[in-house]
């Protein structure tokens, strides 16, 4: 099931609202059962109806996919520090391309972890 | 009629009887000093009124004869008690326990009233951190994205004063609705709360939120830690005072975070727990 707040920014964009900063300009809140809509303070949109937000499942649903992709990936990268070291040790070896151990690393994530 | 005058010598000793004297003639000046004795007093025949004030000492009590019928109410002050009471007095050679009893001013009223020392445990735990509670996580605990998330810690340790709602539903404690997951104390007064999650991310807020999603109260944090690191699974420890109305205000351990999709508490006991205790009431 696609997050409440994925949802309720595909609203936002079919209604012309680019960005929803949550916290602010929409409070989530979850006491225990399911998150619901505790603040709705975007002027000039109205807050959506259940059926509303029910009509972004499917979509909602695929861009999680793929954000849940880019957070693995991002899990996966070494920490930058590591990198950086990988990319040196790959320049004093002349193997500033796809020979290198930095960019086999990124690969390796990458293709582990397809976008689909 | 001729006068016949007879002088005391021509009376014998002993000679005039009661019969010849007449009533209520006889005045005190025909009365030796200091010789009416005893036997010549009938008995209770002596009235408060032939004593003079101020004139019994207590030289003329018997020893012991002063019952409680003879001290009017309220007379006996602090200063007729001598500092032996105290001093003088047994130990009771014992731990002191429930049953034993102690005198108390009621309402410094003037009106003394026993108590059992049972009693000093509810007045003195008021004074001292009670309700208190603390709580484990006993099961993880989704936190959706982007979404503030009540942390559910059921495994109860202490609840001292019943006011820990460790269960998913709302339930009454101590008169008081009081939310699933939440601390809702029936005294009113400042508290200190401690709680802790940790979440598979980089970037999540741990907060302690009093009435959250605006039930009991308005909806305020307690306390707030933002954390950004490089590294994710990091365990955030909050803690914070706050003030407690005891009639509803209630407060809980809640999550935050914009992963992008939902992500669960860890579970371990020793990285998802939440307590707090009265500071003083109010």
């Amino acid at each position: 099931m696609a997050q409440l707040s994925k949802k309720i920014e595909l609203y936002a964009a079919a209604n012309s609202v680019s960005s929803v900063v949550f916290e602010t300009d929409v409070k989530i809140r979850d006491a225990g059962s399911e998150p619901y809509i505790y603040e709705w303070n975007i002027d000039g949109l109205a807050e959506p109806t259940a059926e509303q937000l029910a009509s972004y499942e499917t979509a909602g649903n695929t861009a999680e996919t793929a954000q849940g992709v880019l957070n693995t990936r991002a899990n996966e990268y070494k920490e930058l520090k590591e990198q950086l070291d990988l990319l040196y040790h790959d320049m004093v070896a002349d193997k500033g391309d796809k020979t290198g151990e930095w960019f086999k690393h990124i690969k390796a994530v990458k293709d582990a972890n397809p976008k689909g | 009629m001729a006068i016949i005058k007879v002088k005391t010598g021509g009376i014998t000793a002993d000679a005039v009887t009661d019969a010849k004297i007449a009533d209520d003639v006889v005045g005190t000046e025909h009365l030796t000093a200091n010789e009416v004795d005893t036997a010549a007093l009938g008995a209770d025949a002596v009235t408060g009124a032939q004593l003079a004030d101020n004139a019994v000492n207590s030289e003329h009590y018997t020893d012991g004869s002063i019952d409680t019928a003879h001290i009017a109410d309220a007379q006996i002050t602090t200063a007729k008690l001598a500092t032996a009471v105290f001093t003088g007095a047994t130990d009771i050679g014992a731990a002191i326990v429930d049953a034993d009893l102690f005198l108390m001013d009621d309402g410094a009223g003037g009106t003394i009233r026993k108590s059992v020392m049972s009693r000093l445990k509810t007045y003195v735990g008021a004074e001292a951190n009670t309700p208190s509670f603390f709580a484990r996580g006993a099961a993880a605990t989704a936190v959706a994205n982007a979404t503030l998330a009540k942390i559910a810690c059921r495994d109860e340790i202490v609840d001292n004063g019943g006011c820990y709602n460790a269960t998913s539903s709302s339930a009454t404690l101590n008169s008081l609705t009081a939310p699933a997951d939440c601390f809702t104390p029936n005294v009113a007064g400042l508290y200190y709360f401690t709680g802790a999650i940790q979440l598979n991310t980089t970037i999540f807020n741990v907060g302690l939120v009093n009435n959250i999603g605006g039930t009991g109260g308005t909806e305020t944090y307690a306390s707030l830690v933002y954390r950004k690191s490089d590294t994710a699974n990091g365990m955030v420890i909050v803690s914070g005072f706050a003030n407690m109305n005891g009639t509803g205000n209630n407060i809980c351990l809640a999550g935050y975070q914009e992963s992008g999709g939902s992500i669960n508490t860890n579970d371990s006991f020793y990285t998802t727990y939440f307590g707090g205790f009265l500071v003083k009431a109010t």
